[in-house]
C-alpha cells in the first residue's frame, strides 16, 4: 500500500456539544495526528490499531459534519470527534479509516489461527469493559475530572492507571452502591392531583404520572386494594382513574353528597371510602412495636374513670379525607420509603411494588424488642451527668461540598471578627522539627498506653482545627473583597478568570499529589514519573505567573492572593525536588537512569 | 457515685449530680425523717426522677430495721415505663456496688389489660373487655363449674398460677416493667396480673398510675393492704387536683339509663331464673346482708371487682337497709330510680343542684332515701355476684347508676350536679348529660395523707407553689421550689405577639378565626421550620381549633410550604394512630429529616410525652390554654373555689392555663446539656399578670427583650440561639457557681445546702 496521507483542517470535540478546538488533523498509515491551531492546547495523537469502529452522521443541511472514533477505551477517553468543514472532507476520512478497519479485521482473523494471542498493546492494566464504562460514565458525570483526565493523561503526564490509582475511593464506593441515590418519596404531599380546567369547555383534566400513582397506592390502601380488585376484570385502566378522579373532583367541589350519592351507585366508588381493615390490622401490630414510653394507647387500660363511649361510625368523612389522617399517613409512608429500583416505567410494576410493600414487614418483630428497650435506656440517661468515658456513638462530618461549606461559615467567621478582632492569633504555620517530633512521640506514647481511641482525633481538637480553618479561609476572603459576607471571592472575578484558576489549582493539586506520593524514589519509574511530573509543574507554574500578570489591574491582589498559595506548594515541591536530586547526585549517581 | 447526706449513703447511678438534685434529696431527706408531707417544685430536666428513686431506695436500705416501701405514682403508662427504666438503671448501679443486700422487688402494675398474656382474653378491645373475659374464666364459680364440665374454658395461666399456691410463686428481685411481667408470666405459665397483684404486698417499690391510690374504686382493691410505713410519689402532680376531682365525678347520658334499663331487665330475668332453680342461693344472700357487707374480705381475689366509689372512712359498717335487702325490691328501687334521672334528662334548660336538694327531690319523687342509696354499690356488687355474672362489661352502665347514686348518697358537700340538655358548643344536637361534679380535690386524696407517713408531691411545675397545700388540704412539713442553675442559657424563652405584618395574634375567641392572625401562625411555623433544625413541636389550645387552623393553612398553601421543610404529624382522638404518629416522629427526626408534631395542650401527648434533645429543638405555644369557660362544671367549681378558699376566679384561670402552658414547654429540656427554645405566640402572654403565673425557671430566663416580639425578630433571635447553643461549652460550669457537681466536691460540702454557697 503507498504511503498516503490526508491532511485536512479540523474542529476536536471530546463530546457532541463540545465547542471543540480549532486545528489541523493528519492521518498517517499508522497513527492520527490532530495539531490545534492554538500552540498551548495539546497535540493528540492516536495510534490506528485502537480505533475500533467509527461513526459519523449523515449527509444533510445545516449540519455539522461529524466523525466519531472510538478507541480503545484506555485511550483518550475511549472516543474523539471530529468535525469537519463539510461532507466531502469527512467522507475521504471515513474511506481511510474504514480500510484500515478492514485490514486490521483480515488481520485479527488470520491472528487467531495463531495459538499465541498479540495482547498488550498499550495499557499495563486489563480492565474489564464494565470498569472501563463506569470511568467514563464519571468523567462524563464531573466536568472538572474531565479536564484533568484530559490534561494530564492525554498529554503523557500521568499514565492512565497512574490517574485512576488516586481515586480508588471514587471507583469503589461509587461502583459498589448502585450509583444513583436512592430517591425516596417528597415530604411534601401531592397537592391532590391537581385538575386543570379549559376555560370553553367543561372538560376537567387531571395528570396522573407513575409517581403520582406509587404515592396514592402507598397512601391510600382502600384504592390500591380497589385497583387489583377491578382493574384487568372489569374495567380498563383509564377508566378505573377516571372514576377515581371523578369522586375526587367531587369532593374537591365540597360536594359531599354527591359523593356520597356516587358511592352508592358505584361500588368501585364506594370502595374508596371504605376504611381498611388491614390499615388497622397493620397499626395494631405496628403498635405492638412503639416504644413503651410513647405508647398512649396502654394508658386507656388503665384509666377507670373515663369509660369508652364509643363514637359511632363517622363514616366517609373520616377515612378518606381527613386531613389530620391523610398527614399522618403521608408521613408514614415518606418515612417508609420506597424500595430500590423501582421502575416507574407503567402503572402494573407500581401497582406490584405497592403490594409487595404491603405484604413485606413484620418478620422482625422479637428482635427489635430487645434493640428497643436498649433504646429506652439509653434515653432515660442523663448524659451530661456521666462521665465522659460513656460516649454515645458519633457521627462523621461529612461535608458534601467543602467550597459550599465554608462559604456558609463565612458569615459567621465576620460577625466574630466584627465582634473581637479575631480573638485566635495568627497560628504559626511553619513548625520547627523538633517540635513535629516531639508532639508526634507524645502522641505515640500516648496510643501505646491507651490504645487507638475511638475518635483518632480528640473532638475538643478537631473542632479547634475546624474552627480555625473556617474562620482563617473565610476571613481572608473578608479582608481581601470585604462587603457582602455571602460573597464568595470568586464570583466577584471576571468569568474567564475564575475558570481558569479553579482549573489551575486543580491541575496544581492533582500533580502535587502525585509527585509526593512518589516519594520516596525507589524506583526508576518513579524517577521518570517524578521528572515528567516536574516538567508539568514548571509550565503551570508559568501559566499562574502569567494569570497573575496578564489580569486587569482591579483583580490583580485579589488573584495573587489566590495563586499565591498555588505557587508557594509548587516552590515547596520543586525545592524538594532539588535537593533529593543533588543529593543522589552526589551518592549514588545515575543510579535509575 | 457515692456519697454521705446526714447518715445517708446515697447511691447514685452517676459519675456526676446537678446542684439542685442533691439539694432536693436533701430536702426529701428531711420530710422522710419528720415522716411528714412534702411538696417540692424542680425545673423538667433536672433529673427529679432518678434524684427521687437514688434517695428513697438508699433511705430505705440504710435503714434495714424499718424498710420503707416506695408507692410511685405516674399519671400514664408510659411514664410508668419510663419512670420503671431509671429505676433499673439505678439498681444496676446498687447491686453493683452493694451486692445482694442492694436487692429490691420493683413492679409496675396496670390493669389485665396492659398485662395479661392469654391470647384469648388480650384480643378485647377495651379494658372493660378483657377485664370481663378474664372473669368469665377465672371467677371462682367458673372454675368450680370447669372441674365437673370439661367444656367450659377456664384460663391455663391463672390456673396454673393458683396451683402454685399462695407461697409458692416468688417473683425474683430485681425490676420489672409490664413487658418484663408478661414474658415472666409465659414463661413459667403463669397469669402476670395475678402474680403483679400479689407481689405488690412483697414488693419493696410498687409503679402505678395515680388512680390506684386517688380513685377509691381501684384503691379499694388494690391498695387496701398498704401499710403507713409507706413513702408516696405523685410524680408530675401538677394536675393531681384534677384528677382527684375526676375520681369522684359521674356522668350520665341517656345512653347510660337506656343501657341501665337493659341491664336491669336482665338482672331481673336471671332472678327469675335462680328462683327456680337455685332458691337456696338468693336466700343465703338476704342473710348475708342482714348481717352488713362484710363479705369483701374473704372473697378470692378474682372475684372481686372495682370497690366503692366513695371513701373507706364514709362508708357505714352497718347492715343493708331493710328495703333492699330482697334482690326484687333492690331491682325494683334500681328501676325507679333509672326512670327519675330519665325524667330529670328530659329538661329543656341547664340545672344546677346541691347533692342535698337533689337527694329531696328523689325522695319526694321516687321514694328512694339517701341512706339507701349510700348502699347501692355495694348492693349491686353483692347482686351480681350473686347472679354469678360475669361479662361485667355489660353492666357497665347499671354500675355507673349505682356509682352515682352512691356518692350522691354519700356526699352533702363539695359536689354538685349539673344536668345540660346539650353542649353549648353544638346548640343544635341535643345531647343531655347529667353530671355529678366533684369540686373539692382534697376528697380524694385525704384518705391517702391520712394513711401514709410521707407524700410527697412534685413536678416541674407547681407555681403558686402555696396554692396547692390549699387546694389538697395538707400541711406539707417541706414545701419548696428550686431553680435551675444553668451553665448556659439553655433554654430560651419568647413571648410572640406580632406577626411579620406586625399585626397582633392571638387566639382569643374574638380574633382566633381572622384570617390574619391564621395566616401570620402559618409563617411563623414556617419560618421556625426552615431555621431550626431536626423536631418541633405545636401546641394548641383545643382539638377544635387545631383542626380549623391546620385546615386553612391546607387551604391557603402554607402547609405545602411547611412539609417542603420537615415531615408534619399530627395527635389526634384516636390514641393509636397517635401513638404510631409519635414514633414515626421521633424516627423521622433521628434519621434527619424533621418533623414537626401538631398536638393540643390538654390533649394526651402534652401530658407526659417528652420531646427533649433532637426530638424537640423549639416549642410553640398557640394561644393561652385556657379552660373553655363557659363549661359549666367548671364554672360551679370556680363558684366553689370562691366560697371555700378566697380564690378569684380569673385567678385560677389563668394560673390554670398557664401551668398547662408551662408543662407544655417544659418538656424540652431534658438535661443541661440539652436545649430549646419556647415561643409563647400570644399577645396576652406579655402581660404582667398571666406571664407571672409561669414557673420561675421560665421567667428568669425570659428577658425582657424577648417580650414583646414580632416573627422577624423571633427568627432572629431563634438563629443566633441555636448558633450559640452549637458550639462547645464547659459542663461544669464557668467561674463562679458550679453546675455540675463530682464526689469530691460533694465531700467538701460536707452537709452544707449546695444552693446556699458558691464555689
Amino acid at each position: 500500500m503507498a504511503t498516503r496521507q490526508v491532511v485536512v483542517r479540523c474542529n476536536y470535540k471530546t463530546t457532541v456539544k463540545d465547542p471543540g478546538v480549532k486545528g489541523v488533523l493528519i492521518m498517517m498509515e499508522d497513527r492520527i495526528i490532530f495539531t490545534p491551531n492554538d500552540p498551548t492546547s495539546v497535540k493528540l495523537t492516536i495510534g490506528l490499531e485502537s480505533v475500533q469502529k467509527q461513526l459519523f452522521n449523515r449527509k444533510g443541511n445545516h449540519k455539522e459534519a461529524l466523525l466519531n472514533l472510538i478507541l480503545d477505551t484506555a485511550i483518550n477517553g475511549g472516543r474523539c470527534i471530529f468535525e469537519f468543514e463539510n461532507f466531502s472532507e469527512r467522507d475521504v476520512c471515513c474511506e481511510f479509516i474504514s480500510k484500515f478497519l478492514t485490514n486490521k479485521l483480515q488481520s485479527k482473523k488470520s491472528c487467531r489461527k495463531d495459538p499465541k494471542p498479540i495482547s498488550e498493546i498499550f495499557s499495563d492494566e486489563q480492565l474489564s469493559t464494565a470498569e472501563m464504562d463506569f470511568r467514563m460514565k464519571l468523567l462524563e458525570e464531573n466536568n472538572e475530572l474531565q479536564k484533568l483526565h484530559k490534561q494530564f493523561v492525554l498529554s503523557g503526564v500521568l499514565s492512565e492507571s497512574e490517574f485512576w490509582v488516586t481515586r480508588k475511593e471514587l471507583l469503589s464506593t461509587e461502583a459498589s452502591k448502585a450509583l444513583k441515590q436512592r430517591v425516596g418519596f417528597k415530604s411534601a404531599m401531592i397537592t391532590d392531583i391537581n385538575p386543570v380546567l379549559d376555560g370553553r369547555s367543561n372538560k376537567v383534566t387531571f395528570n396522573l404520572t407513575p409517581e403520582i400513582i406509587d404515592q396514592i397506592f402507598a397512601e391510600k390502601p382502600a384504592v390500591h386494594k380497589a385497583y387489583l380488585k377491578f382493574v384487568p376484570y372489569k374495567f380498563s385502566e383509564v377508566e378505573f382513574w377516571r372514576k377515581y378522579c371523578r369522586a375526587k373532583y367531587l369532593y374537591r367541589e365540597s360536594n359531599v353528597a354527591a359523593v356520597v350519592a356516587a358511592a352508592d351507585d358505584d361500588e368501585v366508588i364506594a370502595s374508596f371510602f371504605k376504611g381498611d381493615e388491614t390499615l388497622a390490622n397493620d397499626s395494631r401490630r405496628k403498635l405492638r412495636r412503639v416504644d413503651p414510653t410513647l405508647d398512649m394507647e396502654a394508658d386507656q387500660g388503665d384509666d377507670y374513670m373515663h369509660h369508652d363511649e364509643s363514637k359511632g361510625a363517622i363514616g366517609l368523612e373520616c377515612d378518606e379525607y381527613n386531613l389530620s389522617h391523610n398527614l399522618n399517613r403521608h408521613a408514614a409512608v415518606v418515612l417508609q420509603g420506597r424500595a430500590e429500583h423501582v421502575a416507574l416505567g407503567n402503572t402494573w410494576t407500581v401497582a406490584a411494588e405497592a403490594l409487595s410493600r404491603s405484604k413485606q414487614a413484620g418478620l422482625d418483630e422479637s428482635a427489635t424488642q430487645a434493640a428497643r428497650m436498649e433504646m429506652v435506656y439509653r434515653m432515660v440517661a442523663i448524659e451530661d451527668l456521666q462521665d465522659p468515658h460513656h460516649k454515645l456513638p458519633f457521627a462523621p462530618l461529612s461535608i458534601k461540598d467543602p467550597r459550599q461549606y465554608y462559604d456558609s461559615q463565612h458569615a459567621n467567621a465576620v460577625r466574630n471578627v466584627g465582634d473581637a478582632e479575631f480573638s485566635t492569633k495568627p497560628i504559626s504555620h511553619d513548625l520547627n522539627t523538633q517540635h513535629t517530633c516531639g508532639s508526634l512521640k507524645n502522641l505515640i506514647l500516648d496510643m501505646r498506653e491507651n490504645g487507638f481511641s475511638d475518635p483518632v482525633v480528640m473532638p475538643d481538637v478537631a473542632l479547634k482545627v475546624l474552627k480555625d480553618l473556617t474562620q482563617h479561609h473565610s476571613s481572608t476572603k473578608y479582608h481581601i473583597i470585604g462587603k457582602s459576607p455571602q460573597e464568595n471571592v470568586l464570583d466577584r472575578l471576571p468569568e474567564e478568570n475564575k475558570k481558569e484558576v479553579l482549573h489551575h489549582s486543580a491541575s496544581t493539586q492533582e500533580l502535587l499529589k502525585h509527585f509526593w506520593s512518589s516519594y520516596p524514589i525507589t524506583t526508576s519509574y518513579h524517577y521518570t514519573k517524578v521528572s515528567r511530573l516536574i516538567d508539568a509543574m514548571s509550565e503551570i507554574y508559568l501559566k499562574l505567573q502569567g494569570i497573575k500578570e496578564s489580569v486587569q489591574s482591579d483583580f490583580r491582589h485579589q488573584i495573587s492572593q489566590l495563586v499565591q498559595p498555588m505557587l508557594h506548594a509548587l516552590d515547596t515541591a520543586f525545592g524538594h525536588y532539588d535537593t533529593h536530586t543533588q543529593n543522589r547526585g552526589l551518592e549514588r549517581p545515575n543510579k535509575y537512569a | 457515685m457515692k456519697f454521705q447526706i446526714e447518715e445517708i449513703t446515697v447511691y447514685f447511678p452517676y459519675d456526676h449530680i446537678y446542684p439542685e438534685q442533691y439539694s432536693y434529696m436533701l430536702d426529701l431527706k428531711r420530710a422522710l425523717d419528720a415522716k411528714g408531707h412534702c411538696l417540692l417544685e424542680m425545673p423538667t430536666g433536672t433529673g427529679k426522677t432518678i434524684a427521687l428513686l437514688s434517695l428513697i431506695t438508699s433511705y430505705s436500705l440504710s435503714k434495714p430495721q424499718t424498710p420503707i416501701k416506695l408507692l410511685y405514682c405516674t399519671r400514664t403508662v408510659h411514664e410508668m415505663e419510663k419512670t420503671l427504666a431509671e429505676l433499673r438503671l439505678l439498681y444496676t448501679y446498687q447491686v453493683k456496688h452493694l451486692g445482694e443486700s442492694a436487692q429490691i422487688l420493683a413492679i409496675g402494675l396496670s390493669s389485665r389489660k396492659n398485662l395479661c398474656v392469654n391470647p384469648n382474653v388480650v384480643s378485647g378491645s377495651t379494658r372493660d373487655s378483657v377485664d370481663a373475659g378474664c372473669r368469665k374464666r377465672t371467677a371462682s364459680w367458673v372454675r368450680e363449674l370447669a372441674s365437673t364440665n370439661p367444656n367450659i374454658e377456664t384460663c391455663q395461666f391463672f390456673d396454673n398460677f393458683d396451683r402454685m399456691g399462695s407461697d409458692n410463686y416468688v417473683l425474683p428481685a430485681g425490676v420489672y416493667t409490664l413487658q418484663d411481667l408478661r414474658s415472666f408470666g409465659k414463661e413459667k405459665g403463669w397469669c402476670p396480673y395475678y402474680l403483679a397483684r400479689r407481689m405488690v404486698r412483697l414488693a419493696n417499690v410498687v409503679v402505678y398510675s395515680y388512680q390506684y391510690l386517688l380513685d377509691p374504686k381501684v384503691s379499694g382493691i388494690i391498695s387496701q393492704e398498704m401499710q403507713r410505713e409507706c413513702v408516696v410519689v405523685f410524680d408530675e402532680a401538677h394536675n393531681i387536683d384534677n384528677v382527684c376531682i375526676e375520681a369522684l365525678s359521674v356522668s350520665v347520658r341517656r345512653q347510660t339509663l337506656e343501657g341501665a334499663t337493659r341491664n336491669l331487665s336482665k338482672m331481673a330475668q336471671e332472678i327469675d331464673r335462680l328462683k327456680a332453680t337455685d332458691a337456696g342461693r338468693l336466700r343465703a344472700e338476704y342473710n348475708r346482708l342482714v348481717d352488713g357487707l362484710a363479705q369483701r374480705g374473704n372473697l378470692p381475689i378474682t372475684d372481686a371487682w372495682l370497690s366503692n366509689p366513695a371513701l373507706p372512712d364514709d362508708i357505714l359498717k352497718e347492715a343493708v337497709p331493710g328495703n333492699i335487702r330482697k334482690s326484687e325490691h333492690f331491682l325494683s328501687v334500681l328501676r325507679r330510680l333509672v326512670q327519675y334521672l330519665k325524667g330529670r334528662l328530659e329538661t329543656e334548660n341547664v340545672e344546677k343542684e346541691g347533692p342535698v336538694s337533689f337527694v329531696a327531690s328523689i325522695n319526694a319523687q321516687a321514694g328512694i332515701d339517701q341512706k339507701m342509696m349510700k348502699f347501692f354499690y355495694d348492693r349491686l356488687h353483692s347482686l351480681m355476684l350473686t347472679l354469678e355474672i360475669t361479662d361485667t362489661d355489660e353492666f357497665l352502665h347499671i354500675q355507673t347508676i349505682c356509682d352515682f347514686a352512691t356518692l350522691v348518697g354519700t356526699y352533702t358537700r363539695g359536689f354538685s350536679i349539673i344536668i345540660e340538655p346539650f353542649d353549648e358548643r353544638m346548640p343544635h344536637i341535643p345531647d343531655p348529660v347529667l353530671q355529678l361534679s366533684c369540686h373539692d380535690a382534697s376528697l380524694a386524696i385525704k384518705p391517702v395523707f391520712d394513711r401514709f407517713q410521707s407524700v410527697v408531691i412534685t413536678s416541674g411545675t407547681l407555681s403558686p407553689i402555696d396554692l396547692y397545700p390549699r387546694l389538697l388540704n395538707f400541711h406539707p412539713v417541706i414545701s419548696r421550689s428550686f431553680t435551675m442553675s444553668l451553665t448556659r442559657d439553655c433554654i430560651c424563652p419568647m413571648v410572640l405577639t406580632r406577626g411579620s405584618d406586625q399585626l397582633p395574634v392571638s387566639t382569643k375567641f374574638d380574633m382566633r378565626s381572622d384570617p390574619g392572625v391564621v395566616r401570620n401562625y402559618g409563617r411563623l411555623l414556617l419560618e421556625m421550620a426552615a431555621a431550626v433544625p431536626d423536631g418541633i413541636v405545636c401546641f394548641f389550645v383545643s382539638y377544635s381549633y387545631m383542626d380549623g387552623i391546620v385546615n386553612s393553612w391546607n387551604e391557603v398553601g402554607i402547609l405545602q410550604e411547611i412539609m417542603q421543610h420537615k415531615l408534619v404529624f399530627i395527635e389526634t382522638q384516636d390514641v393509636v394512630e397517635t401513638t404510631l404518629a409519635l414514633d414515626n416522629y421521633r424516627r423521622a427526626c433521628d434519621c434527619g429529616r424533621g418533623a414537626i408534631f401538631f398536638s393540643v395542650a390538654r390533649g394526651k401527648v402534652a401530658e407526659g410525652i417528652d420531646f427533649d434533645r433532637h426530638y424537640g429543638r423549639l416549642v410553640i405555644m398557640y394561644g393561652v390554654p385556657f379552660q373553655y369557660t363557659l363549661s359549666r362544671i367548671l364554672l360551679a367549681r370556680l363558684e366553689y373555689l370562691r366560697e371555700t378558699f378566697q380564690i378569684k376566679e380569673g385567678d385560677f384561670l389563668t394560673f390554670d392555663a398557664l401551668r398547662q402552658a408551662a408543662q407544655c414547654v417544659g418538656r424540652v429540656i431534658r438535661s443541661k446539656a440539652d436545649y430549646g427554645m419556647m415561643i409563647f405566640a400570644d399577645k396576652r402572654y406579655s402581660r404582667h399578670d398571666k406571664r407571672s403565673k409561669l414557673p420561675g425557671w421560665i421567667l428568669s430566663h425570659l428577658r425582657d427583650a424577648h417580650l414583646n416580639l414580632s416573627t422577624d425578630m423571633a427568627l432572629h433571635i431563634a438563629r443566633e440561639f441555636l448558633r450559640k447553643m452549637a458550639q462547645p461549652y464547659d459542663k461544669a460550669g464557668s467561674s463562679g457557681k458550679k453546675t455540675l457537681l463530682s464526689q469530691e466536691d460533694l465531700e467538701k460540702l460536707g452537709d452544707r445546702d449546695p444552693a446556699d454557697m458558691l464555689f
